[in-house]
C-alpha cells in the first residue's frame, strides 16, 4: 500500500495478516509489499513472527485473516504446491538435496529428460540431461561442474545448486532463510552476486538474516517485525545498524540492565578454561566463570563455541588445553564425567539432543539423576514426584496435564524450562546453556532470563553462549566475543556498546 | 492440522491406568483368550492337563531369550545372533565335558559365559565401531553358527547327567524346573526395567541416543551390558535346549531368533526403540506358544505353521498401528 504510489502495483502484498496459534497471537495485523527486483530485507528477533508469515507466503500454513496479492491478483494459498505454481520458492536454511546425486540430478530432479524411439524412451537421455544442467548454471554465469555429487561441493555452491534448482522452474519470489549462516565471507561474497544478478533479471527476494551487517550490503529495504507486529519499512539508505535494533528489540534492554548488580569479582572461580585448542573448531580459548556470574560468549553463529561448549561438556575432545573445576583439573572424556563434576549442559536443538520426546516431563526432568533417585538400586518413585513438582513450581513450567504429559506436547519455552530443572536436579554448579531461547516465544524468553538470574544469585556459575545480541546484553554480567574460534575481546556489560560487541564477533580488534 | 509443526497439540486426556502400554497388553490378552477358546472347539486335547503342561515346560526357551531381546530393542537395537548363540552354548558345554573332562556344572557355567562373550563381541562392535545392530549381529549369526560346525566338527553330543537333566525337564511340585527360572527371570528383569535407574536409562537410550549421551548417561556401557545380558539369556536358553533333548548339536535353535523377536513385536515393543514392556512380551511368548502347540493338535502341517506364525505377526502388529492411529485421529479432532 506504501508502495503503490512510487512504484506502481508492487509484485507481492501480504495485507493485514492475521494469525494465532491456540490463542497466542503470532502475527498481528502484519503487511509486506515487495517490488519486482529489489531484495527485502525482514527482519526481526527470533519469535517475531518471520518464519510463520514466511510461511503462510508458502502456503504451509493458514491464515486466519488478511489477504495476499501477487502482481495486483488476489490470490490463495493452501499448500506449497499453490505457491509454488506462483512463482515462489523457499531455499530453507537446512538445505534439501540428494548428497549421492550429481549436480544435474539434483538440478532436474522431477524433470529428467528421456530418449526417444522405443527402447529409448525408456531411459534416461544423459546427454541432454547435461546439457540442460550446463544451461541452467550458464544463467547465472555459474562454473559448477554438473557430474559432481552435491557432497563433494563446497557449502556455498551447494546453496547456489538449491538457488539455481528453485530459478528452475520461473520462480518470481524467492525468499531465503538464513542463507549465510553457514558461509565463509569470501562465499557470502559470492552468494551476493548471485542475488544481484537474480534481481537484475526481475526476480524479487525476501532475505533472513540475523547478520545486520549483511542488509546494508544487500538489501533494497527492510521490513521489521517484533513480537508479531509489523514496526516499520524503511529504506536501507535510511537506517543505521543502530536504529535496526533498537526496532527490532524495542527498549527491553535499557529496562532489564538496572536489574542485575555486578557478580563476580571476589567470587570463587568455580569453571575454568585454560589454553584450550580443538583443531579446525576453535584455539587457545582461556576462560573463566565466577559462582554466580553470567558469562556470556557472543559470536555469530559457526564461530566455533558450539564446538567449545561440547568440549567443556565432554561431548567432544579438544586437541589440548585443560578444565578445572574448583580449582582442580578434571580428566573430562565423556559427558558422564562432566555431569560428575557438577556441569550441566544446554544444548541447542532441544528436540534432538536435549529431551526423550516421547517420555513424560517427569522422566525427561529426572534422566540426569536418576542414580541419585535410587536407594538400594530400587527407584524411589514418590520421591521423584516430589523432586519434579519441586522443580515445575519453582521454575514455572507449565503443560497441559500433570507431570505424566509427554514432554512433547510441551511449548518450547517450557521444554527449556524443563532443561534446566534437569541440570538443577542433578545439582550441577556449573551450567552451560547454547542459545537456550531459539524457537521460544518472547514471554516464555524473559521467564527463562528471570530464571537464570535467579539461579545465578543462588551462586552457579553459568556459562551463556549466543547470537542473540539483546541476549548477551540481557542477562551476562561479562560478555567474550569469538571469532573464527579465537576469544578476540572481554567486555564488562555496564561498559560494553552494542557496536564494540558486533565488532568484537566480527574480528575487529580494538 | 496445520497448527501441528508449529505449536503442541493438546495432549491425550485419558484414564491413568489407561496408557497405550496396558491398551496393547490388553488387547493380547483378549486375543489369547479368544485363541484358546478357538483351539478348545476344535480339539479335546487342547485343555487337557497332559497338554497344558507340554506347553508349560517347552516354553522356557523362547520366553527366556525373549527377556534379552525385549532389553535389546528397547535400546533401539536388535539382536540377530541368539539363535547361534544358543547352539554354541550347548556345543562348547559338551565338548567342554565329555572331550576334556571338565565338571559338568563348570562346563555349563562356561557355556554360558561364552554366550555372554559374543554378546560383549556384538556391543563392542555396535557401539566402537558404530556397525548397525543389525548387520552387526547378522555376521555374528553367522560367524557363531559356523563356530559351532568347526566346534563339534558337525556331530550331535548325546548328553545325559540326572542333575544337567533336571534343568529343562525337572519338575517342582508339579512346575517344570525351567518354567519356574523363566518366570523368575521375567520378576527379576521387570523390577530392572521399572525400578532401576539402569532399566530407565535403556528407555532414555532408545528414545534418543544422543539426548541421553548429553544427559550425561553413559550410553556405550549400557549397550555393551545390554548385548551382553541378550548373550547370556540366549545362553543359558541354548543349556535348556540340551537338557531337554539330551543332546547338543549345532543345528540347535535354528529360526529361535524368528520366534523370538516376533513374540517380543507381538507383545509391543518397538523396534524404533524406546518403547517395550515384559509384560508384554510374557504375553507374546505365550500366545505364540500356544498357537504352535493348538496348530499341531489339529494336525496343520509344520510347514503351515511358519505361515500362520507371520500372519499372526502381521496381524498383531497392523492391529496396533491402525489402533495408534485412530487414537491421533480423534486426539487431532478434539484439539
Amino acid at each position: 500500500m506504501m508502495a503503490n504510489q512510487m512504484n506502481g502495483a508492487p509484485l507481492l502484498e501480504m495485507r493485514h495478516i492475521h494469525k494465532s496459534f491456540f490463542g497466542v497471537k503470532v502475527l498481528d495485523d502484519v503487511s509486506l509489499s515487495l517490488r519486482k527486483g529489489e531484495v527485502l530485507a525482514l527482519l526481526g528477533e527470533n519469535g517475531a513472527g518471520k518464519s510463520t508469515l514466511i510461511k503462510i507466503l508458502n502456503g504451509d500454513y493458514t491464515m486466519d485473516s488478511g489477504e495476499i496479492y501477487l502482481g495486483g491478483q488476489h490470490v490463495q494459498f493452501h499448500e506449497p504446491r499453490d505457491a509454488e505454481a506462483h512463482g515462489i520458492r523457499m531455499i530453507y536454511q537446512e538445505l534439501h538435496y540428494a548428497p549421492d546425486l550429481s549436480v544435474t540430478e539434483n538440478l532436474l530432479l522431477n524433470e529428467l529428460p528421456h530418449g526417444r524411439g522405443f527402447p529409448g524412451r525408456y531411459a534416461i537421455d544423459w546427454r541432454r540431461a547435461r546439457e540442460m544442467a550446463l544451461a541452467r548454471l550458464k544463467l547465472l554465469d555459474l562454473a559448477i561442474e554438473p557430474d559432481v555429487h552435491m557432497r563433494d561441493l563446497p557449502v556455498v555452491e551447494r546453496q547456489i545448486v538449491e538457488i539455481v534448482k528453485a530459478l528452475s522452474a520461473e520462480a518470481q519470489i524467492i525468499v531465503m532463510d538464513e542463507p549465510t549462516a553457514a558461509l565463509t565471507p569470501p562465499e557470502v561474497e559470492m552468494l551476493f552476486g548471485i542475488i544481484r544478478n537474480l534481481c537484475a533479471q526481475g526476480v524479487a527476494i525476501i532475505y533472513i538474516s540475523h547478520r545486520l551487517d549483511e542488509i546494508f550490503d544487500i538489501a533494497d529495504r527492510v521490513t521489521i517485525l517484533r513480537d508479531g507486529q509489523h514496526v516499520a519499512t524503511q529504506a536501507v539508505a535510511e537506517v543505521t545498524m543502530a536504529s535496526v535494533v533498537e526496532l527490532m528489540v524495542g527498549r527491553e534492554i535499557e529496562a532489564r540492565r538496572k536489574t542485575i548488580e555486578v557478580g563476580g569479582g571476589a567470587a570463587q572461580v568455580v569453571l575454568e578454561v585454560q589454553n584450550l585448542t580443538r583443531q579446525g573448531a576453535y584455539e587457545d580459548v582461556s576462560l573463566k566463570v565466577h559462582a554466580g556470574e553470567i558469562v556470556g560468549v557472543f559470536g555469530l553463529i559457526g564461530s566455533g563455541q558450539l564446538s567449545l561448549t561440547r568440549s567443556i561438556f565432554g561431548a567432544e575432545r579438544p586437541d589440548a588445553g585443560s578444565i578445572l573445576v574448583d580449582g582442580s583439573a578434571c580428566t573430562i572424556r565423556h559427558p558422564q564425567d562432566a555431569r560428575n563434576a557438577g556441569i550441566g549442559f544446554v544444548p541447542v536443538d532441544r528436540k534432538v539432543q536435549s529431551l526423550i520426546m516421547g517420555q513424560s516431563v517427569r522422566k525427561n526432568v529426572t534422566l540426569s539423576n536418576w542414580g541419585r533417585l535410587a536407594r538400594m538400586g530400587f527407584f524411589q518413585q514418590g520421591v521423584e514426584k516430589q523432586h519434579t513438582q519441586h522443580w515445575i513450581d519453582s521454575l514455572g513450567i507449565r503443560m497441559a496435564g500433570d507431570m505424566e504429559v509427554p514432554i512433547r506436547f510441551l511449548s518450547g519455552g517450557n521444554q527449556q524450562k524443563s532443561v534446566l530443572a534437569r541440570w538443577l536436579e542433578a545439582n550441577v554448579r556449573v551450567l552451560i546453556l547454547n542459545e537456550p531461547t531459539w524457537g521460544v516465544d518472547v514471554g516464555a524468553r524473559s521467564d527463562i532470563y528471570d530464571q537464570l538470574e535467579a539461579l545465578a544469585q543462588s551462586g552457579l556459575a553459568i556459562l551463556l553462549v549466543s547470537s542473540d545480541i539483546q541476549e548477551i546484553l540481557s542477562v551476562c554480567q561479562r560478555i567474550l566475543t569469538i571469532y573464527r574460534g579465537r576469544i578476540t575481546a572481554e567486555f564488562l556489560r555496564d561498559q560494553v556498546t552494542k557496536d564494540q560487541l558486533l565488532a568484537g564477533a566480527a574480528g575487529e580488534t580494538l | 492440522m496445520l497448527s501441528a509443526q508449529s505449536a503442541p497439540a493438546a495432549p491425550p486426556k485419558r484414564r491413568k491406568w489407561l496408557t497405550d502400554d496396558t491398551l496393547t497388553s490388553l488387547s493380547l490378552v483378549v486375543s489369547f483368550v479368544l485363541l484358546c477358546v478357538f483351539f478348545a472347539s476344535q480339539t479335546p486335547y487342547f485343555l487337557t492337563q497332559a497338554n497344558l503342561s507340554t506347553i508349560a515346560s517347552t516354553i522356557a526357551i523362547v520366553g527366556i531369550t525373549s527377556i534379552g531381546m525385549t532389553l535389546v530393542l528397547i535400546t533401539g537395537g536388535v539382536d540377530i545372533s541368539v539363535g547361534s548363540v544358543a547352539a554354541l552354548s550347548g556345543v562348547v558345554t559338551s565338548l567342554l565335558w565329555l572331550e576334556h573332562g571338565i565338571p559338568l556344572g563348570v562346563a555349563t557355567v562356561l557355556g554360558i559365559l561364552a554366550g555372554g562373550l559374543v554378546g560383549l563381541l556384538n556391543g563392542a562392535i555396535v557401539t566402537y565401531l558404530k556397525i548397525n545392530p543389525l548387520i552387526t549381529t547378522l555376521a555374528t549369526f553367522s560367524i557363531v553358527r559356523g563356530l559351532a560346525f568347526v566346534l563339534s566338527e558337525g556331530q550331535t553330543n548325546l548328553l545325559s547327567n540326572e542333575a544337567f537333566n533336571f534343568i529343562g525337564r525337572g519338575t517342582v511340585a508339579g512346575i517344570p524346573f525351567s518354567l519356574i527360572v523363566m518366570l523368575t527371570l521375567y520378576l527379576i528383569f521387570f523390577f530392572v526395567l521399572r525400578y532401576t535407574s539402569f532399566g530407565r536409562n535403556l528407555y532414555a537410550i532408545g528414545g534418543s541416543p544422543q539426548a541421553s549421551r548429553l544427559a550425561g548417561i553413559a550410553v556405550t556401557r549400557h549397550l555393551l551390558i545390554v548385548y551382553v545380558i541378550s548373550g547370556l539369556l540366549a545362553a543359558f536358553s541354548g543349556i535348556i535346549n540340551v537338557s531337554q533333548l539330551a543332546s547338543s548339536a549345532p543345528r540347535a535353535a535354528v529360526g529361535l531368533e524368528f520366534t523370538v523377536i516376533t513374540a517380543v513385536v507381538l507383545g509391543g515393543t518397538s523396534l524404533a526403540g524406546g518403547k517395550g514392556t515384559l509384560i508384554g512380551t510374557l504375553i507374546g511368548v505365550i500366545i505364540l506358544r500356544t498357537l504352535d502347540n493348538g496348530l499341531v493338535l489339529m494336525q496343520v502341517s509344520s510347514f503351515y505353521q511358519d505361515v500362520a506364525r507371520g500372519f499372526v505377526l502381521i496381524l498383531a502388529v497392523g492391529f496396533d498401528q491402525i489402533r495408534l492411529k485412530f487414537g491421533q485421529l480423534q486426539r487431532s479432532k478434539g484439539a
